[in-house]
């Protein structure tokens, strides 16, 4: 029976094993931060549109070259040019391509007529034939200029314009074949370059950050240069050799302290190869399941997972501390005698990680769904295999019978008078910290990103008045031609804060492809005007000058969208999600969340149109969840005590209180040293209660017994080092998991034994 | 690797010979801070028979401006300076202004025809191969041929020629359109007047 089991087990091994292999080759790993973002239920279109802002810049690297006048800056970009180019960068130029925009004005060129801007409009409509006249006569008289038509084509020179509205969308412009911009006490050049590699691949070292350093040492040689780079395969980079640093710290931290751990109670070998294999077999099987069920994992479940070794152990440390000093053959009952206790505590571990899923934090579920599986793994590695490999004789050492011995000097908890005043005062902490508890629900604990990145991709913003990803109007309609409608009244709106300086400009996609009833309406506006500006001009020159034919038809957005001007805009068009189409209006130069409530204003009454600020919504969700987690622990105390009563009886109490009075302790220290409550405390805390109860059940399985007090006594300490190791994690959110857990756990491990029955008792 | 070699001595040869032959044109030419003058352009616009005349003044001041009066056949003004553009017409009301403080294509643009009015074939150098020779004892005449890319897209080249001042200035639009500007009673005063030097301020 045994040796079947053992069987089964190894087959699924080596299947796991050779999962394992061919996950490593393919490295599926993640390192976006924003995969970690919930999905917002109520609005799946808003996630959609984040996610699309965000895939279409995955690879690029954005730099600004700047020097304190244009010849040396010229000269910085060179010197940051050829030092991304070194052989092993995995770069390439991204070439500002003037082929493109040559293509694009080809490609307007028909519809010219009908692209004007809300100024040129308003003039169209005013201005009389004398002076649409004068205007045209002087374009035409006027030496040379920037013009993209023949003068017939664009007689009042109008097209310039419109295209100068597009481009200043952004802060760039042309200057000596260079794109250039002016800011901040220097002259910059704006460089873009892309990451030729995925920037979820594994295993590149670091190798843009080190080409972009390279670039940066170049730059600071010339007086006054300054190197601002952002992307996000640099933020990819940073996360991932920031978690390699953390597993291996948590993970090899811990892994060595419980091996070590083993090696001081049993003195022996076996153990602690046994106890290594199932820790190995549960992270191996983790994984394998994590990634079969998402598509991609993330390296924030690795640096969690890590911390798995701390739990997982527990079932090897019952096993041999049950079956210290027995004989070999008494190894199978041994497992039978432990089987109830180690299944309870398995079903409430499981059961606590789980409920970790429930967030709507993709990061979160793999994280539970790593951790449960690890377990389970772990569990059946345990249950499976040591009966059968664990073949010889295992003494009880010195240090195993101290630790068995110190239960019994370990303090009771009695109902007798002497430890009233202790009790009050026990309440008295948990009641002041309670009260002083404060809750944050910030965006920012999820970050764990490098603050000089952080600083740099501020500072790129500023200087380049990039739009905000966090920040916009979503757009939504029953077809096309209804969502650019819809964009007209919201951009006078905004038009009117720009006067105000509320921010400096917006990019919505109907000023590239107007819709069609306005593009009717400028077509001929433009041919009124401009007929006349002809044959003013005809009168004056005596000759007989005509307008260009246009195209007959609009410019449809299906034409638009597959041609060479489309790309400057395209990422803001979301076409369809469900039955109705989407677009994103994006903003520039918001300074301050002052202003947002002003921008929030501007959708009011505006039919399909969405004020989305990301960074307040997922807080809001963030604060959701916290409250909703908050009272799944509540309800999940009941749970596991209904669950303890049905084995335990009138004696329940006894595994359930101490966990109970852990948690509300944890809760008491962030009260009291001012540390807030956000969602993730709560999940450290849902988790303390599916492992918090596993003293308190082996204590009362296996009451009076030493041997499961030495098992309880090395969980809890292995434990408390893993996560204790947690707690040092970069990443604010692991942070404070940690702590949670750490403190948790300490006070839990302390008081389960105070709770222990009394001597001679027993459940049955 | 060779093509590129191949290209860097073409290019250092005809520096040499180029850089003789501006050294030349710029020891022939004034450097006045301030020239004005009469002009007379004659431009070929697509759509039309006859060249398109027109005739009127102009200021150039170092540094400041450009004033461009054009008296025939219609009057109007156009004032070029390191901040804006702005054109004017005396009757109709028909006027356009743009500010270069928010596109730097018109500083850009200004710097050149700075270099063009003046004969700063120094600075021109740097975004045309000039090509060219020196006529008789004090005359020059050069053909520019754009090598900035945003200069290529406005112009196939230029034809300039003169002596002490430039006296004529040919400009080959990419367009096909054409203009010849010549330039009589060249005088570096007097200097500008009151309203002149209030509008080269703007």
């Amino acid at each position: 029976m045994g040796n079947r089991l053992a069987i089964v087990w190894a087959l699924l091994v080596l299947a796991v094993g050779v999962h394992q292999v061919r996950f490593w080759r393919s490295a599926r790993l993640e390192t976006d931060i924003l995969a970690l973002l919930p999905e917002d239920e109520q609005a799946p279109e808003v996630g959609a549109a984040t996610r699309k802002l965000a895939d279409e810049s995955g690879r690029q690297l954005v730099l600004l070259v700047g020097a304190p006048d244009w010849e040396s800056a010229q000269r910085a970009a060179e010197a940051a040019t050829e030092a991304l180019s070194k052989a092993g960068a995995p770069l390439e130029p991204a070439r500002v391509d003037a082929t493109a925009l040559d293509a694009a004005v080809e490609f307007y060129r028909p519809y010219r007529d009908r692209l004007l801007t809300p100024a040129q409009r308003a003039w169209l409509a005013r201005a009389t034939s004398e002076e649409l006249g004068g205007t045209a006569l002087m374009k035409l008289y006027q030496p040379a200029g920037p013009r993209l038509t023949d003068w017939s084509d664009d007689p009042l020179g109008l097209w310039p314009d419109w295209w100068a509205a597009r481009a200043a969308e952004n802060e760039a412009r042309p200057r000596d074949g260079r794109l250039w911009l002016s800011g901040e006490g220097r002259e910059w050049v704006l460089l873009t370059w892309q990451s030729q590699v995925s920037a979820f691949a594994l295993g590149d070292d670091a190798k843009v950050t080190a080409a972009v350093e390279r670039a940066r040492a170049a730059v600071a040689a010339i007086p006054g240069g300054r190197l601002v780079a952002a992307g996000v395969p640099l933020y990819a980079e940073a996360a991932a050799s920031q978690a390699s640093r953390e597993i291996s710290t948590i993970g090899l931290g811990s892994l060595v302290a419980v091996l070590l751990l083993v090696w001081l109670t049993f003195r022996s070998l076996r153990p602690i190869v046994l106890v290594g294999v199932s820790l190995m077999i549960g992270c191996a099987v983790a994984l394998s399941v994590t990634a079969l069920l998402f598509d991609r994992v993330h390296l924030l479940t690795l640096v969690f997972g890590a911390s798995l070794v701390g739990v997982a152990e527990d079932y090897g440390f019952h096993y041999f501390a049950a079956r210290q000093g027995k004989p070999a053959a008494e190894r199978g009952r041994v497992m039978r005698f432990l089987l109830p206790g180690m299944l309870l505590a398995l079903l409430t571990s499981v059961v606590a990680y789980l409920a970790l899923g429930l967030a709507p934090f993709p990061g979160l579920r793999q994280m539970a769904v790593f951790a449960a599986a690890g377990l389970v793994g772990a569990f059946l590695t345990v249950l499976c295999w040591f009966p059968t490999f664990d073949l010889g004789d295992l003494p009880v050492t010195a240090f195993a019978e101290r630790v068995s011995a110190s239960l019994l000097r370990w303090p009771r908890i009695t109902s007798e008078k002497r430890w009233w005043p202790a009790m009050a005062g026990l309440l008295v902490v948990i009641a002041g910290g309670l009260w002083r508890l404060e809750t944050r629900d910030d965006i920012r604990q999820l970050q764990g990103a490098p603050a000089n990145l952080l600083e740099d991709q501020r500072e790129l913003g500023r200087l380049l008045g990039l739009p905000s990803p966090a920040q916009l109007f979503l757009v939504e309609g029953g077809d096309e031609e209804q969502v650019l409608q819809r964009e007209v009244p919201l951009k006078q709106r905004l038009d009117a804060l720009v006067a105000d300086g509320v921010l400096t400009g917006y990019r919505a996609v109907s000023d590239w492809l107007p819709p069609a009833s306005q593009q009717r309406a400028d077509a001929e506006l433009s041919a009124r005007a401009e007929q006349q500006a002809v044959a003013a001009v005809a009168a004056a020159t005596g000759e007989e000058p005509s307008r260009a034919r246009f195209a007959n038809d609009v410019l449809t957005p299906a034409r638009f969208l597959s041609s060479p001007a489309a790309p400057a805009i395209r990422q803001q068009w979301l076409g369809p999600l469900g039955s109705k189409q989407y677009s994103v209006l994006m903003l520039r130069g918001l300074e301050g969340p002052a202003v947002l409530a002003r921008l929030a204003e501007a959708a009011h009454g505006l039919e399909g149109v969405r004020w989305v600020d990301k960074t307040e919504e997922i807080s809001r969700l963030m604060g959701r969840y916290r409250r909703l987690m908050g009272g799944l622990i509540v309800a999940g105390y009941l749970a596991v005590l209904v669950m303890l009563l049905a084995r335990f009886k009138r004696e329940a109490w006894r595994a359930w209180v101490p966990s109970a009075l852990g948690t509300l302790l944890t809760l008491a220290f962030f009260g009291w040293v001012g540390e807030p409550l956000q969602l993730f405390t709560v999940l450290g805390l849902l988790l303390l209660l599916g492992m918090g109860v596993d003293y308190g059940i082996f204590l009362l399985e296996h009451p009076g017994d030493g041997s499961a007090w030495v098992a309880v006594a090395l969980a809890g300490v292995s434990t408390l080092l893993s996560f204790g190791l947690l707690g040092l994690s970069a990443t604010p959110a692991l942070r404070t998991f940690g702590l949670a857990m750490l403190l948790g756990e300490v006070a839990i491990w302390i008081l389960t034994p105070c709770f222990r029955m009394p001597p001679g008792k027993d459940i049955t | 690797m060779k093509r590129l070699l191949a290209l860097a001595c073409v290019l250092l040869c005809t520096t040499a010979s180029a850089s003789e032959l501006l050294t030349g044109v710029r020891s022939r030419l004034a450097d006045p801070s301030i020239l004005r003058g009469q002009f007379e352009q004659k431009k070929t616009v697509a759509g039309f028979k006859k060249p398109l005349l027109s005739r009127g003044e102009f200021l150039l001041s170092r540094g400041k401006g450009l004033l461009w009066d054009t008296r025939a056949p219609f009057a109007s003004t156009l004032t070029l300076t390191r901040k804006s553009l702005s054109a004017e017409q005396k009757t109709g009301g028909a006027a356009y202004h743009l500010d270069a403080s928010r596109e730097p294509a018109l500083a850009a643009m200004n710097e050149f025809l700075f270099a063009l009015l003046s004969g700063d074939v120094g600075s021109l150098s740097t975004r045309f191969r000039i090509e060219g020779e020196l006529v008789g004892a004090d005359g020059w005449r050069l053909t520019l041929t754009p090598t900035d890319e945003g200069l290529a897209r406005v112009f196939r080249g230029i034809r300039l020629e003169g002596d002490r001042f430039v006296r004529q200035v040919q400009l080959e639009e990419t367009s096909g359109d054409s203009s010849l500007i010549q330039f009589t009673q060249l005088a570096q005063t007097p200097p500008p007047s009151a309203t002149e030097t209030e509008r080269l301020g703007k």
